[in-house]
């Protein structure tokens, strides 16, 4: 039965939601995890006035709030059949009818019944599978309170009767995605994920296949300020469009990640041709030429010089880094450094890796000489290594869709028969895949 | 979402972009599922501009044997870049088809839109072959010995018995049987409900299907519940309810047989008939989850009214603790 | 002590040197009550941690119980607590039977909807 099927792979991002099926190189969705409901009731309250129903939608629609009885309300109550997810629910939204909702804040899930209805739509809308027959992989962020995970299990299980869950971190499934990469010999699950997406960026250590806690770090630069950043330079120069979106789409085409700032200044002085034009389609289909200029490696290099751009958050992304992996178990450390894993959009610019190695590979260096010479004994040497990969922006989902497709997969899974007979606290564990 | 759609969205939305003016191929290996075991591959295996899509359906068998291939073959051999690999399909799969992006031309967009949603429907095309044939052998009957006139809401349940019934085991232990008469098509669904939960939510939703055509929806088919009693028309067929399946008869009468395009419309609802029945039930036990964290919530509010004015106050700066203000404080 | 209005609907109070325990046996009329409370008991059990007077498990024949104990008393005023157990067995036995008319009523209009489309 569920044996045949592929997997579901669902990640569901602060931001975006990533839907799948084990096996394939991408997911199939990848759209905002956001959800529209009806406006007029609160969703907090279910009880609350009804919905026109189906039958009676045009009549009823103005006339249900004051209509709205208890009694009626529990004729037609079909309020919660009424929502869209996704691109859909930002469509929606526009409308005055429907409210937009995030149900998950910093990559918790903060509403619950929101969510519910999340993936329900997920589930039979997008992805067109019946849950009874296939095998979820779900994740969760570093640090997710194990309620939140019964709370997730009750869901599946209870109400969609899925056939099998695991639950894995986020950062756990971004290292298992860089195994694809030729760099990576030892397939460990120990190493250094810096996980960037349009919110928040983590640095988030791993030893083992488990997350130490104390040391992971958050770093407030993320896609969305390099994206404002952007737009700041292209207002600054007065150009012809500055709209998010064009500032959206420079930072995907044109930005890199330079090696020294000052050379790559004088770099496009001298080569006119670095400059380059971006041509934005406004919405009368006229045509609008806009220069990109030096955003196109000042953008990226926020994360090495935070203070271009901000002026609370100073410390630069690779000092970070080395703090995290200083702040973890003294034994792990070196394989931390030899492991460091990009995952998440906005690590995608060009040389974003090599840059991280260099200077990461200075400030090591320094303590080492540092240390040798206090010690007077020679250091054997610590090894940095920037793994990036092709996968790198799907990363947590390419790690789950690699690991779902082996044939243990559904031994670590626990069944809907585990969940019965053990209660939903069985999901605060599961084992640890090992390597295929 | 209160019809589940029978089109398969990702199949829709892959052709949508490979038959749209400013497509840049791109070499594609993807697999998409759709319900009662349904896998679909879609891939581009020799150049990027030529896509394979190929279906598997648990029951090809049975579908096969009521001639699903010919079905197929109507349907897609009209457009001359689509290559038909009907008897060698991709290892794994049971059908499949070659579509050659650069030899594809349509007359308008129409055309266009026509053959994405064919292609999306591939699954309920598949399906519709037991019910087409079913049909036809209702047409047959119906001319040999017309029905009565005076009796089109089919009280009288007799039956011819010689008839054949068209057999899909379309999951594992669970089926569709259709019996052609002559003044009906009967559709008998056995499903199973693997959770106790569903089992009784189910037969709630059964008597509300039986009794929704006597109050207001005269025109839909007749629906009769048998819990868990055999129906009569295929007690030859199953001997005993061994696996704790519950039955449901649909009856089609004339009027959902007419035309061309009521029978098409007629498949396509009843095929997906299984998954909307248990989707639903999974919504209910959605909603009634999110009425119990509301009573929950409210029970905890009652609960902590019940607490000392002094706990209060504490309770406020118990508060202050888990945002980290007066921590330090209290400590 | 004992209070029960019949068969299916009963209370249970024991009263004991620091604590009383409060069990609840409530109405289950047919097979979807049965479920409905079932549901719901467990759903509230499974977040005991947020009721400090809720038992993890009911004792034998009821469906939920209550202990409320010398502690719970210090910290809580005592005719609170007695009102919160009275609107707590109010409650229960609406939004049971609210559930299960909702259920009715989805169940109706799904079947209507289902129907309808082969019009």
């Amino acid at each position: 039965m569920s044996s045949t099927t592929p997997a579901v792979i669902m990640d569901n991002g602060t931001g975006l939601t990533k839907l799948g099926f084990a096996g394939n190189d991408s997911p199939s969705w990848v759209f905002p995890t956001a959800i529209a409901t009806r406006a007029s009731a609160s969703s907090s309250k279910p009880s609350a006035p009804s919905k026109p129903s189906f039958l009676s939608s045009s009549t009823s629609n103005s006339s249900s709030k004051l209509s709205g009885g208890n009694l009626s309300s529990i004729k037609r109550d079909m309020e919660d059949l009424d929502f869209y997810i996704g691109d859909e629910a930002l469509e929606a939204a526009k409308g005055p009818s429907y409210s937009l909702h995030y149900p998950i804040r910093h990559g918790q899930i903060e509403n619950w019944d929101q969510m519910e209805r999340f993936w329900e739509n997920s589930i039979f809308k997008y992805l067109k599978c019946e849950p009874e027959d296939h095998y979820f992989l779900l994740t969760e962020p570093p640090l997710n309170p194990p309620e939140n995970r019964e709370n997730t299990a009750e869901i599946m299980f209870e109400s969609f009767n899925c056939a099998g869950l695991y639950i894995a971190v986020q950062a756990v499934l971004a290292l298992a995605a860089s195994w694809t990469s030729s760099k990576v010999t030892d397939r460990s699950l120990t190493g250094t994920v810096i996980d960037s997406g349009d919110g928040v960026t983590h640095v988030i250590p791993v030893a083992e296949g488990y997350v130490i806690g104390s040391a992971i770090k958050n770093i407030p630069i993320a896609g969305r300020d390099i994206t404002s950043f952007i737009q700041t330079l292209l207002r600054d120069r007065g150009e012809k469009d500055t709209s998010l979106k064009t500032a959206e789409q420079i930072k995907q085409e044109f930005c890199y990640v330079c090696p020294d700032i000052v050379k790559e200044f004088n770099k496009f002085d001298s080569h006119p041709d670095m400059f380059a034009k971006y041509m934005v389609e406004t919405v009368s289909k006229s045509k609008i030429e806009v220069d990109v200029g030096y955003e196109r490696f000042l953008a990226p290099e926020i994360f090495f010089n935070p203070e271009i751009a901000s002026s609370d958050f100073l410390t630069p992304l690779p000092t970070i880094v080395d703090q995290v992996i200083q702040a973890s178990p003294i034994d792990v450390r070196k394989n931390l450094y030899k492991n460091i894993v990009l995952s998440g959009g906005s690590t995608m610019f060009k040389d974003f890796g090599r840059r991280l190695q260099r200077d990461l590979k200075t400030l090591v260096n320094e303590r080492v000489q540092q240390s040798e010479r206090l010690s007077g004994t020679k250091s054997s040497g610590v090894a940095v290594q920037v793994i990036s990969h092709k996968r790198q922006k799907n990363a947590v989902w390419f790690g789950g869709s690699l690991l779902a497709q082996t044939g243990e997969f559904k031994s670590y899974c626990y069944t809907k028969q585990d969940y019965e007979e053990y209660g939903p606290n069985i999901v605060r564990n599961f084992s640890l895949f090992s390597v295929p | 979402m209160l019809q589940l759609e029978s089109t398969n969205l990702l199949v829709q939305e892959t052709f949508a972009n490979a038959f749209a003016t400013d497509y840049t191929p791109v070499s594609l290996d993807r697999t998409i599922t759709d319900f009662d075991f349904t896998t679909y591959h879609v891939s581009t295996p020799e150049t990027k501009t030529k896509i394979l899509i190929s279906i598997s359906i648990n029951c090809w068998k049975d579908l096969a044997k009521y001639g699903v291939l010919d079905l197929l073959t109507s349907k897609y051999s009209k457009y001359p870049f689509i290559q038909i690999l009907a008897d060698q399909p991709e290892a794994g799969y049971h059908f499949s088809l070659y579509i050659d992006l650069e030899q594809a031309s349509f007359e308008n967009e129409e055309a266009k839109k026509e053959l994405i949603s064919e292609l999306s429907l591939l699954k309920r095309n598949c399906f519709a072959a037991p019910f087409l044939k079913a049909f036809d052998r209702y047409a047959v009957l119906s001319k040999e010995q017309p029905a009565d006139p005076n009796n089109i809401y089919g009280e009288d349940s007799h039956h011819n018995t010689n008839e054949e019934v068209l057999t899909i085991n379309y999951r594992d232990l669970e089926s569709i049987y259709i019996t052609p008469s002559n003044d009906r098509v009967t559709v008998i669904f056995s499903t199973i409900f693997k959770d106790d939960t569903d089992q009784v939510f189910s037969k709630v939703f059964l008597q509300e299907f039986s009794d929704a055509r006597k109050r207001s929806i005269q025109k839909a088919p007749q629906v009769i519940n048998w819990h868990k009693e055999i129906p009569l028309e295929i007690r030859h067929l199953e001997k005993e309810n061994t696996d704790n399946k519950t039955y449901i008869t649909f009856v089609l009468f004339p009027r959902h047989l007419s035309t061309e395009e009521v029978r098409w419309n007629t498949i396509t609802h009843i095929q997906l008939f299984r998954s909307y029945f248990h989707y639903h039930i999974k919504i209910v036990k959605c909603y009634l989850h999110q009425r119990m964290r509301f009573r929950v919530s409210s029970f905890t509010k009652i609960l902590n009214r019940a607490r000392r004015d002094v706990d209060e106050e504490e309770m406020r700066a118990e508060r202050k603790t888990a945002s980290g203000r007066r921590f330090e404080m209290r400590a | 002590m004992m209070i029960s209005r019949n068969e299916n609907e009963r209370v249970l109070i024991e009263p004991s040197v620091n604590s009383v325990r409060v069990s609840i046996k409530i109405k289950q009329s047919d097979e979807i009550e049965n479920i409905l409370v079932d549901k719901f008991t467990r759903f509230l059990t499974k977040r005991a941690e947020n009721f400090l007077i809720l038992r993890r498990v009911p004792i034998e024949g009821y469906d939920i119980s209550f202990l409320l104990t010398n502690y719970h008393d210090e910290v809580m005023m005592k005719n609170k607590l007695v009102d919160f157990i009275i609107e707590f067995m109010e409650d229960v036995d609406k939004e049971i039977s609210e559930m299960k008319l909702f259920l009715n009523a989805r169940a109706r209009f799904v079947a209507e909807a289902y129907l309808s489309v082969f019009d």
